[in-house]
């Protein structure tokens, strides 16, 4: 209980540092403006979306391997935690591209990317809503995830062959070279760090809760036989 | 066990006839495939009025019309069985490979006898001329087995869960979108009479040959208890 109520405080204070230094000590961007400053809740938050796709496949595999339900409790925790994560990576990446392309929405490799990670989210959400016996729903479940996983990479292949893109180029560009001003990318660093442990917080919050629900429903069990 | 005597081949072969018997008996898929096919055709060809369209919006068109095609009929052979309680009786006879594999087989042709059937209707209805055959026929099978492959896998998973229909689309759309991006550019290319590169061929049979294997290794998980 203390470690979690320290580790909250750690990460409270380390995300409002970061917000501090994205707003004052982050220079305006050439070209870009203020506007500069929604890419360090926008890269993050995208990273998020994809690293929770990436664990959820991992775990699902993990739980296929082992049957054990805590794996399938981390895999579909991660994808719901992800899904959020990801519906701010779009909503927050379409706000950047109407202020400095003009247009919502103009599927962009990059939107279509994260526009499929959306429906796969979305989809393995409502099938396991669709599944009432926990042992199926798990096993379908982790299925989905790895089957999912495994037709993503194809993407990769097609998506900038066919399309035109606007994005920014990542921060490591294919050249592998890091063209970005060195406070900036300290900062979009900290930041990276402060999204990922708001997700890994979350995600054991959702994964202990749920262990203590299921030891009380057994010790209930128990109760009621004796 | 009947299919430790038996080699995998003819136990593949058993399913594709079972079930290719119990479609040509109720002719229940095939048909209702075709009108929906037909109906979809029809309802773009009268609302064009006899407009010409641009062969990427043909493409885009004939590709959606086999995939909500598929939709509508691909998922009959998991949920049929459970419906007439006889999943029970296949897993005892045959094992989870042989199944799968036959069903994907079923499925695959399936759904190129309907590719076969729209692919005049097309021509017909949108005045539509096609240059290049064999690439086309190429194109049309790869597309069709990656098609029947993945709602193979996701037939199964949507028997679990009681035949509920809308969801078979929801989980197959967003594993296919890959091979449906490709095969629709590949097909306006066909259209507009230029040879689609050979990477794109590569790129489409890699992608079936990954999703048979992939989704052949995870069918096992779903079809043993």
């Amino acid at each position: 209980m203390r470690r979690s109520f320290l580790s909250i405080l750690g990460i409270f204070i380390w995300t409002v540092g970061v917000i501090y230094a994205v707003f004052t000590i982050v220079p305006p961007a050439e070209g870009l403006g203020n506007l500069v400053r929604i890419a360090f809740f926008h890269i993050p938050v995208a990273w998020v979306s994809v690293l929770a796709f990436l664990l959820s496949a991992v775990w699902a595999f993990q739980y296929l391997r082992t049957r054990k339900p805590e794996h399938d409790w981390r895999s579909s925790a991660a994808v719901s935690i992800g899904f959020a994560f990801c519906i701010l990576a779009t909503v927050s990446g379409a706000t950047f591209a109407k202020l400095t392309w003009g247009a919502y929405w103009n599927w962009d490799p990059r939107q279509t990317t994260i526009f499929i990670l959306l429906l796969i989210y979305g989809a393995y959400l409502a099938l396991r809503s669709a599944i009432e016996d926990e042992e199926q729903k798990a096993r379908i479940a982790a299925v989905y995830s790895l089957c999912s996983f495994i037709t993503v990479p194809f993407l990769v292949f097609i998506i900038p062959r066919y399309y035109f893109s606007l994005h920014p180029a990542p921060v490591i560009n294919s050249a592998a070279r890091i063209e970005m001003d060195k406070i900036m990318l300290a900062v979009l660093i900290a930041a990276l760090i402060a999204c990922t442990a708001i997700f890994w917080q979350l995600l054991t919050y959702r994964v202990n809760s749920r262990q203590k629900r299921e030891a009380a429903a057994i010790s209930g069990e128990e109760g009621v036989k004796q | 066990m009947q299919d430790k005597k038996l080699p995998w081949y003819s136990v593949v072969w058993a399913i594709v006839r079972k079930d290719a018997l119990c479609e040509l008996r109720s002719k229940y898929a095939f048909s209702a495939l075709t009108m929906f096919a037909l109906i979809t055709l029809a309802s773009i060809s009268m609302s064009l009025a006899g407009a010409t369209i641009s062969s990427a919006l043909a493409a885009a068109l004939f590709w959606i019309i086999l995939f909500f095609c598929a939709m509508a009929g691909l998922s009959r052979v998991f949920v049929q069985e459970q419906e007439a309680g006889t999943l029970f009786t296949l897993r005892l006879y045959a094992n989870g490979q042989a199944v799968y594999w036959g069903k994907t087989l079923f499925n695959s042709l399936l759904l190129i006898a309907l590719t076969v059937l729209v692919i005049p209707l097309f021509v017909i209805l949108l005045n539509f001329t096609i240059p290049l055959w064999l690439e086309l026929s190429v194109l049309l099978v790869l597309g069709d087995i990656g098609i029947a492959t993945v709602s193979t896998l996701t037939a199964l998973m949507v028997c679990r869960t009681g035949g509920k229909g809308a969801l078979f689309t929801v989980i197959t759309f967003p594993l296919l979108l890959p091979q449906f991006l490709m095969v629709i550019a590949s097909t306006t290319r066909v259209f507009d009479g230029i040879l689609p590169e050979v990477q794109d061929f590569v790129f489409m049979a890699g992608y079936d040959m990954t999703v048979l294997i992939a989704t052949s290794i995870l069918f096992d998980y779903l079809w043993y208890d």
